[in-house]
């Protein structure tokens, strides 16, 4: 029986990371995950939208699950931010019945749509080792992805309940599927910590602070290469990489991919660009 | 019940039920609080061989206390530092001529208090003076509680009761008995099953192996590094009684802030949660790994270490004090009572002001936020929480208010937060402190009428969104940063890094640098210029109209 999802891409996937969607088809389809796409779902919002207007961004998310509850199912994310912002307003709606109504009664009079709460938010990450299992996983694994890797959770699907099995704190599920694909995790503590990309255009220098002290710490810990589970993150510990050293003096060069770029080269997709990354990775750093 | 506990008590059982084991408890009441904690100490009081009276002040004969051995004062805190309306002729006879010395008493005090007022628990404090001027000799110090009484009050009463219990029927106080006399009482507590309102339960859990793992920080040399013990505990241990076990079993050097449960300036950081180590069971918080479990304990970030998990919390309280965060109250209206007249707030605004600041330690909803240790001068969440708590006190003074708003939008305010999501996830306080601060953001937004970066870049998201459905990051830079923004990123490279994907491995290089040609339109890598709307794009702009017609 393959694991059914409603798709929803996040915020950057279809901009400014197409890889991400490049490589989440060949992994779903190693997987056998069966995704149907949200050709109607809007933006998270990022927790943007939210500090305009609260009920706006509810009720574009409301939106959204009532989609995937059409078609009777839960939400896949590949990005953290996407997956913890989907499930705090969830949660939210879930909680507040009074404020669900209202919700509820904006979507009936815009577009037609009736939101029950039944659908759930899943970031891959957590479907990958509560649903499909490290096991099977290990067994797909053909190219052994043979680095000391540090994974980046972020900070924003480790809340209670958005975190599938895994501790909201002290996390170590990334840990887990690292050594299940053959690389070596490093234990460090700036895995779940934000980099502040929300704030990368408005609070830059303390953004970069933040992401250089990130990256800084997992270099220290051995990391060859870093693995991000959010795709938001990523476009700041990655695009603003040398940015943050200049600021902070710190040395930041390391490669940093998405989780599902991880995924795809293991399973042995995207060969050519596996070559490209070792290269990188033997290049790269100090 | 043990057999060493039994035996200790068959010795005791004389001292506490020899001669005159009396126990006067006063209340000064306004709403009752007071009354009731009166009532509950005398309950508990009996555990401890004593027998409890409990006494209105309001027509209580001040002058038969000389006689008294044991008094305890419960009382509250009226308007600005008045005392309550019992209370008052009581206290007019105790500052008299008239009143007797109290040289042969022991006593203690419980102030009830709010600290949302300047003079918080000023009346418990007057009495506590009082007592001591008059000659009665102090027993335990005096615990000033916030409105949040129930468990310092209870901590306070399991240490106040064996002190006064140790006063012997001539009117000695055998110190050396206190800790005999805890022991015997919490020995023979009534535990789950009493009615008291203070015996909580002992839980004991098996022993557990585990390894802890804790931060070491010598000022002297300047060095860190981690010290770890393997050690077997029994799992029910808070994690201050872990630490308080190796600084007297192992090592004497380990420095922490010891101090009651509830105590906030003793916040630590354990297994990446921030906690108040006096709260928190060893099991509940060690993690599982290889098979063996493990704390990491760590001091909370956001602070200067002194010496090992002791951080400087006075950076804090001068970010606190420059906020002002004293009630400068407004001229109001007020309603005709029984004991005068009063202001008024309806129960929802009260319980809203009050979960706006409802976080149990400053230091550590401080520390909660990333940005912190990296935004210089940034106030924090527990300075912006309570500043936008008064802030939303309808007692608070229009002037004020003002001065508010500046804080909270200027540049170490609220807007230096880089992002919310990490107050939101850590927990320690309600959900209603992080989202007053959502909401302090939003106001702080709307005051600025979207100008700055911050108010442009929640302008155009929402504005994209609205256009396609999606976000347009290439509209975002444009707009946000603007010419001069743009060009610092193309010279920082890190424009060069969206085309080129430097460390990434997805897309066709030659696509990314066909973006280039009309910067900083986006193909490929680079953000794209325009977006593709989503399906039904039309009930998007329907919501965006039901619901905030601005964008």
């Amino acid at each position: 029986m393959p694991l059914k999802y409603a798709y929803h891409p996040g915020n950057v996937a279809h901009s400014g990371s197409p890889e991400v969607a490049d490589t989440m088809n060949a992994v779903a389809r190693n997987l056998g995950l069966e995704l149907t796409i949200l050709d109607g779902a809007t933006s998270c919002g990022a927790g943007i939208i939210r500090q305009a207007n609260e009920r706006l961004q509810l009720a574009l998310n409301a939106r959204t699950f009532a989609m995937a509850e059409s078609h009777g199912l839960s939400i896949l994310t590949p990005c953290a931010a996407t997956a913890g912002n989907l499930k705090q307003d969830l949660e939210k709606l879930r909680s507040n019945p009074i404020l669900m109504k209202e919700i509820n009664d904006v979507l009936a009079k815009t577009c037609g749509l009736v939101f029950s709460g039944e659908t759930e938010v899943h970031h891959l990450l957590h479907v990958l080792v509560d649903e499909i299992g490290l096991d099977k996983i290990e067994k797909l694994a053909v190219n052994k992805f043979d680095f000391r890797v540090a994974g980046y959770y972020s900070p924003y699907f480790q809340m209670e309940g958005a975190c599938g099995g895994d501790s909201v704190h002290d996390p170590d599920y990334f840990e887990q599927l690292i050594d299940a694909l053959g690389g070596s995790p490093v234990d460090w503590e700036g895995r779940v910590l934000s980099v502040g990309a929300p704030g990368i255009l408005s609070e830059e220098s303390t953004a970069l602070r933040q992401s250089a002290a990130v990256i800084s710490e997992a270099k220290d810990e051995g990391a060859e290469i870093i693995v991000s589970a959010c795709n938001l993150s990523h476009s700041v510990l990655d695009i603003y990489q040398g940015k943050a050293s200049r600021v902070t003096g710190i040395t930041t060069n390391i490669p940093v991919i998405h989780l599902t770029e991880l995924l795809s080269f293991v399973f042995g997709n995207h060969n050519t660009r596996f070559a490209q990354l070792r290269t990188r990775i033997a290049v790269i750093g100090d | 019940m043990s057999d060493e506990t039994a035996s200790m008590g068959e010795g005791l059982q004389d001292f506490l039920g020899l001669g005159d084991r009396s126990l006067e408890v006063l209340f000064g009441s306004q709403s009752g609080n007071a009354e009731a904690l009166a009532s509950k100490i005398v309950k508990t009081a009996k555990s401890y061989g004593l027998d409890g009276n409990v006494h209105d002040m309001d027509g209580f004969d001040f002058n038969s206390l000389s006689s008294k051995k044991r008094v305890i004062i419960v009382c509250s805190t009226w308007g600005e530092g008045e005392q309550p309306d019992n209370a008052e002729e009581l206290w007019k006879f105790a500052n008299s001529s008239a009143a007797s010395k109290l040289e042969g008493v022991h006593f203690a005090v419980c102030a009830l208090g709010d600290t949302s007022y300047e003079l918080f628990c000023e009346s418990g404090k007057e009495w506590d003076g009082l007592f001591e001027k008059l000659g009665a000799t102090r027993v335990v110090e005096r615990i000033d509680c916030d409105v949040d009484y129930d468990a310092p009050s209870s901590e306070w009463t399991l240490k106040a009761l064996p002190a006064l219990a140790a006063v012997d029927s001539t009117g000695n106080f055998i110190e050396e008995m206190v800790d005999e006399i805890a022991q015997f009482a919490s020995g023979s507590s009534v535990g789950a099953s009493g009615d008291d309102g203070f015996s909580v339960p002992s839980i004991e859990a098996e022993a557990i192996q585990v390894e802890i793992s804790v931060f070491r920080f010598d000022p002297s040399t300047n060095s860190t590094g981690r010290d770890s013990w393997a050690c077997a505990i029994p799992g029910h241990l808070s994690v201050m009684e872990a630490l308080r076990a190796i600084k007297e079993g192992h090592d004497g050097s380990l420095s922490f802030r010891d101090g009651t449960n509830d105590d906030p300036s003793t916040a630590i950081s354990v297994n990446g949660k921030l906690v108040l180590p006096g709260r928190i069971r060893v099991d509940s918080i060690a993690s599982s790994r290889e098979g063996s479990l493990r704390l990491r304990v760590d001091p909370i970030p956001g602070s200067d270490v002194i010496r090992d998990l002791i951080v400087d919390h006075w950076a804090l309280e001068r970010k606190r004090e420059s906020s002002k965060p004293w009630m400068v109250a407004a001229t109001r209206e007020g309603i005709q009572t029984p004991q005068g007249v009063i202001g008024e707030m309806n129960q929802f605004t009260a319980l809203r002001v009050h979960s706006l600041a409802d976080y149990d330690s400053a230091p550590l909803l401080h520390s909660s936020s990333d940005a912190v240790p990296y935004a210089n001068g940034f106030l924090g969440p527990a300075v912006l929480a309570s500043s936008w708590a008064r802030r939303s006190d309808p007692r608070t003074a229009p002037e004020r208010v003002i001065e508010i708003d500046s804080i909270l939008g200027s540049s170490n305010g609220i807007r230096a937060e880089t992002d919310l999501a990490p107050i939101f996830r850590r927990d320690g306080y309600s959900k209603s402190v992080s989202e007053g601060l959502l909401e302090a953001r939003t106001k702080t937004i709307e005051n600025d009428s979207f100008n700055g970066k911050l108010g442009k870049h929640v302008w155009w998201y929402c504005w994209t969104v609205k256009s396609s459905g999606k976000v347009n990051d290439t509209v975002l830079y444009r707009q946000v940063l603007g010419p001069i923004g743009l060009l610092g990123n193309l010279f920082s490279g890190v424009t060069a890094r969206m085309v080129l994907g430097f460390t990434r491995t997805g897309g066709n290089v030659l696509n990314s640098l066909l973006g280039m040609v009309a910067p900083p339109a986006g193909i490929g890598k680079m953000p794209r210029q325009f977006n593709s709307t989503v399906a039904d794009h039309h009930q998007v702009v329907a919501i965006y109209n039901e619901l905030d017609g601005r964008f």
